[in-house]
C-alpha cells in the first residue's frame, strides 16, 4: 500500500510537472526602460508584491482574467490618471470599488507615476485575433467611421489611433491587445454613466449591443503598433 | 453511566471532534478587507471558498497591503524592523442556525420523551474573535477563538501563522506555516477544514443519544486543540503547489507531554510522535476560469482512548472485592497500542468567476487505511476487551459539490457525500458497516457580502449503514414502542442560517 501510494504520488508529481511546461508568458522577456532606476525598482517591487496578483502573475502586466485590464504597454498618462481617480474614488464602477479603491488609497503620487511608467514600458500583450471576417469588417467600420453625436462627429480611431494604440498626451487608453470582454464591460459602464467621460458617455449611448460587441472585439484585435515606444535605456540589475 | 463499546467510543470521539471543529464559521474576514482595501469578492467567491486572487493572498502570508504603516521603523539597510498598521486586524464572526428535524429526536434518558422538540436553535452556533492579517511585512497570522454552542465552551480555534517571500517575478512563492489543523493552511477548498459546503449547524439526530455519527477520514478530525504542526510550501510558476508539514499532538487542557490517560481523557485520543502531511496541487487559470487538481497524504499514528483493563489491574480489583472494598478498575488506554491511519486524498476544483456569474464544481475522494493496533484487535486472544474486529480497516469518502451564484447576491449549491468502508462490528457497532450517504441542498441570499442568509435541507440516505436501530448504544431501542421505525431520514433537517462578520 505504502509503495503504491509512493508510486502514485510520484506519477502524479511527474504528470503535474509536465503540465507546468506551458508557453512562457511574454513577461519573461521584457526589457524595461527606466528613466530613473530607483523609481523603476520601487515600482517593480510594488508590482511584484501587489499589482501582479491580478494584472499578470509575473509582473508582466498581462492579466489572465478579463475581470482585470491588461496594463502592459498601456499609456502611462492613462494609468496615472486612472490610479489618481481611483484613489480619489471618482471612478465608481463595481470592480473599481471592489478592488482598486482600496489598493489605490495608499499610493503616493510618486508610486503612481512609477507604476504607470513601469507598466507602460512593458511589451504589449499579443492581440486576440478576430477570425470572424464579417464581425471584423463591422467592427472596423464602426471604429473608423464618423459617429454623429450632439457635440459633433467623432470616431474611435481619431482618439484611440487607427491601430488602437491610444494617445499619451490626452491620456487616451490603448485598446489593442486588451481583453475584448473588459472593453465591452467598460463601454457598458460608460453607457450607464457609471464611468464618466463626456465623449465616451455619448459614444456608448449611440451604439447598439451588437455594435459594442463588434467594435470592442475589433479594437482588441488591433496591432497597437502606432504606439511610440518608451526611450531605450539599460535595465538595472535585479534587486 | 453505561460503558460504551471501545469502537463506539472512538466513533464518538471522531464525531464530537468533527462537530466541534469540522464546521468552523465561514472565513471572509473584515481585517483582510481593511488591510488590503479590497472587498470580500476579491478573495472569495462565497466565503470561505477562495478566488485565484484569494489563494495568492494566502500564499503570500496574508501580508498584501498598500495601506501606509502607522509605525514603520527601518534599519541602516532599509530593512523593516517594525511595521504596524494603524488598526489591529480584529473581527467578529457569528454563525446562527435554526434547525428543524424531520422527526424529533428521542430523549436518551426517557423511553417516552415528554417534551419532544423537532427544532434546535443554535444561537450562536459559533461565535469567534479573530485576528487576521499582517504582523510584519513578511509575516501574517490567523488567530481564532471560538465559542461553540454544542461544546458549550470557548476554545482556541484555527491558527495559522506564516512567513512568506517570493522572487521578484513571482516564479516562486514560498513560505513556512505553523498551524493547528492539517488542511487549514491549504489555498483550495476540496478537502479538510475548508470543504464546501462549509455552513453546517446540524448536530446529527442520532448522535444526540449515541455514537451513531458519520464516520469520516481522520484528517478532518485532527483539528485545533488536538494537533499542531510546522510546514513549508512553495508555489512555482503560479501553478504548482508543494507542501510538507509535520504534526504533533497539542492537546488543549493539558500540558502533559505523555500520551497517557490524562491526555487521552482530555482529548479522546492523541497523535503519537509526528504525523507527516504532504500536499501537491496544480492550478491552471485561463480567462474567467480556474481549475485545480491535487492530492494529499497524511500518516498518523493514533493512540485511541479505549476501555482497557490490564490483567494486573483486574487482579488487584478482584483482590479488593474479596477483601470487601470493591472498586471498578479504570484505564483509558492500552499500553503500547496505536492505530496507523494513512489518508490519501485527491481533490479538485473548477471555478468560473465571471462578471456576473460564478460557477463552481469541487470535491474530493479520500481513501483511508487504518492499521489497527494488534493489541486491540479481536483475534488477539490476550485481549479480553478488543476494539476492532479487523487488523486493517479502510474508509472511502466522496464529496462532490456544485454551486452557482448570480451577482454575488443569489445562489445555491448541491452537495453529495458518500462514505463506504470495511465492515468492522467492534469499531462501528451494529452491522459493522461505516457507510453513510447524504446530500445538502442550499440556497443563499447575500444582501451584503458580510451578511448572508442560508436555507438548507440536509437529506440523509444512509446513516451507519441504516443499522436498525442506528442508535448503537441506547438501551431503549430497538424495542421501544414509542419510537418505532428508526431510519436514516429521521435525521433530515431544514436549516435557516445566518452568517455574518464585521
Amino acid at each position: 500500500m505504502k509503495k503504491l501510494m509512493a508510486q502514485s504520488l510520484t506519477a502524479a508529481a511527474l504528470a503535474l510537472g509536465s503540465l507546468v511546461a506551458r508557453p512562457a508568458p511574454a513577461a519573461e522577456t521584457f526589457i524595461p526602460a527606466p528613466a530613473d532606476p530607483s523609481t523603476y525598482l520601487e515600482a517593480r517591487a510594488l508590482v511584484s508584491n501587489t499589482c501582479s496578483k491580478c494584472h499578470g502573475p509575473t509582473g508582466n502586466g498581462i492579466s489572465i482574467s478579463p475581470l482585470f485590464p491588461i496594463l502592459a504597454a498601456q499609456q502611462a498618462t492613462y494609468i496615472e490618471l486612472q490610479l489618481k481617480q481611483l484613489r480619489q474614488r471618482v471612478r465608481p464602477d463595481p470592480h473599481a470599488r471592489a478592488f482598486m479603491w482600496g489598493i489605490a488609497r495608499g499610493l503616493s503620487d510618486e508610486q503612481i507615476e512609477g507604476v504607470a511608467e513601469y507598466f507602460s514600458s512593458l511589451p504589449a500583450a499579443p492581440s486576440p485575433p478576430l477570425t470572424d471576417s464579417a464581425l471584423a469588417a463591422k467592427g472596423k467600420q464602426i471604429y473608423e467611421s464618423p459617429l454623429q453625436l450632439e457635440s459633433g462627429a467623432v470616431n474611435c480611431a481619431n482618439c484611440h489611433g487607427l491601430e488602437g494604440q491610444g494617445k499619451s498626451k490626452q491620456a487616451i487608453p490603448r485598446l489593442a491587445g486588451q481583453h475584448p470582454d473588459y472593453l465591452n464591460v467598460q463601454v457598458h459602464y460608460y453607457r450607464s454613466m457609471t464611468r464618466v467621460s463626456a465623449i465616451m458617455n455619448q459614444v456608448s449611448a449611440a451604439l447598439t449591443e451588437d455594435q459594442i460587441d463588434a467594435v470592442t472585439r475589433y479594437a482588441a484585435s488591433l496591432s497597437g503598433k502606432g504606439r511610440i515606444a518608451a526611450p531605450a535605456a539599460a535595465a538595472p540589475e535585479a534587486q | 453511566m453505561r460503558m460504551l463499546r471501545p469502537g463506539a467510543l472512538l466513533t464518538l470521539f471522531l464525531l464530537a471532534t468533527a462537530l466541534m471543529f469540522v464546521a468552523p464559521p465561514a472565513k471572509a474576514v473584515p481585517p483582510f478587507a481593511r488591510q488590503t482595501g479590497l472587498a470580500c469578492e476579491a478573495c472569495h467567491t462565497l466565503p470561505p471558498e477562495l478566488t485565484p486572487f484569494g489563494r495568492r493572498f494566502k500564499l503570500n502570508g496574508y501580508t498584501l497591503t498598500t495601506r501606509p504603516a502607522l509605525v514603520n521603523d527601518i534599519d541602516d539597510s532599509k530593512k523593516n524592523t517594525l511595521w504596524l498598521t494603524d488598526l489591529p486586524g480584529l473581527a467578529v464572526l457569528a454563525q446562527i442556525g435554526y434547525d428543524h428535524y424531520d422527526r424529533a429526536p428521542p430523549d436518551a434518558g426517557q423511553p417516552y420523551p415528554a417534551h419532544a422538540q423537532s427544532d434546535s436553535f443554535q444561537f450562536p452556533d459559533q461565535f469567534s474573535l479573530v485576528y487576521a492579517g499582517a504582523v510584519t511585512d513578511r509575516v501574517g497570522a490567523w488567530l481564532q477563538l471560538t465559542y461553540n454552542q454544542v461544546a458549550g465552551s470557548v476554545g482556541v480555534d484555527n491558527i495559522d501563522i506564516r512567513y512568506s517571500d517570493h522572487t521578484i517575478n513571482n516564479d516562486l512563492v514560498w513560505g513556512v506555516t505553523a498551524n493547528n489543523y492539517p488542511t487549514f493552511q491549504d489555498p483550495w477548498n476540496g478537502s479538510g477544514s475548508y470543504t464546501i459546503p462549509n455552513f453546517n449547524t446540524v448536530t446529527l439526530w442520532s448522535s444526540g443519544v449515541a455514537g451513531a455519527g458519520l464516520r469520516a477520514p481522520i484528517i478532518g478530525s485532527l483539528g485545533p486543540g488536538n494537533v499542531a504542526g510546522l510546514g513549508a510550501y512553495g508555489f512555482y510558476k503560479d501553478s504548482v503547489y508543494v507542501e510538507f508539514s509535520e504534526y504533533h499532538s497539542a492537546i488543549s487542557g493539558t500540558g502533559n507531554p505523555n500520551v497517557d490517560s490524562t491526555n487521552l481523557s482530555a482529548n479522546g485520543g492523541a497523535v503519537d510522535g509526528f504525523a507527516p502531511y504532504a500536499r501537491i496541487a496544480y492550478e491552471r487559470d485561463w480567462g474567467y476560469h480556474s481549475a485545480q487538481i491535487g492530492a494529499s497524504l497524511l500518516v498518523a499514528n493514533w493512540i485511541p482512548e479505549v476501555n482497557y483493563i490490564s490483567p494486573a489491574q483486574q487482579a488487584a480489583a478482584n483482590a479488593a472485592a474479596a477483601a470487601g472494598t470493591p472498586y471498578t478498575p479504570a484505564q483509558t488506554f492500552h499500553p503500547g497500542a496505536a492505530d496507523k491511519f494513512t489518508d490519501l486524498t485527491v481533490d479538485w476544483q473548477y471555478q468560473y468567476n465571471g462578471q456576473h456569474n460564478i460557477f463552481g464544481f469541487l470535491g474530493h475522494f479520500a481513501h483511508e487505511r487504518e492499521q489497527n493496533s494488534p493489541q486491540l484487535v479481536a483475534s488477539n486472544l490476550a485481549n479480553a476487551t478488543p476494539s476492532y474486529s479487523n487488523a486493517t480497516d479502510t474508509l472511502q469518502q466522496w464529496i462532490v459539490t456544485g454551486e452557482y451564484f448570480y451577482n454575488r447576491h443569489y445562489g445555491g449549491l448541491v452537495s453529495f457525500e458518500k462514505t463506504t468502508g470495511t465492515t468492522d462490528a467492534l469499531l462501528n457497532g451494529g452491522t459493522g458497516s461505516p457507510a453513510n450517504q447524504y446530500e445538502v441542498l442550499e440556497l443563499d441570499y447575500v444582501p451584503w457580502l458580510n451578511f448572508r442568509f442560508i436555507l438548507q435541507y440536509n437529506i440523509y440516505n444512509v446513516v451507519a449503514n441504516n443499522q436498525s436501530p442506528f442508535l448503537l448504544s441506547h438501551t431503549n431501542f430497538p424495542n421501544n414502542p414509542g419510537f418505532p421505525n428508526v431510519k436514516a431520514s429521521d435525521n433530515n433537517t431544514w436549516v435557516l442560517g445566518l452568517w455574518m462578520d464585521f
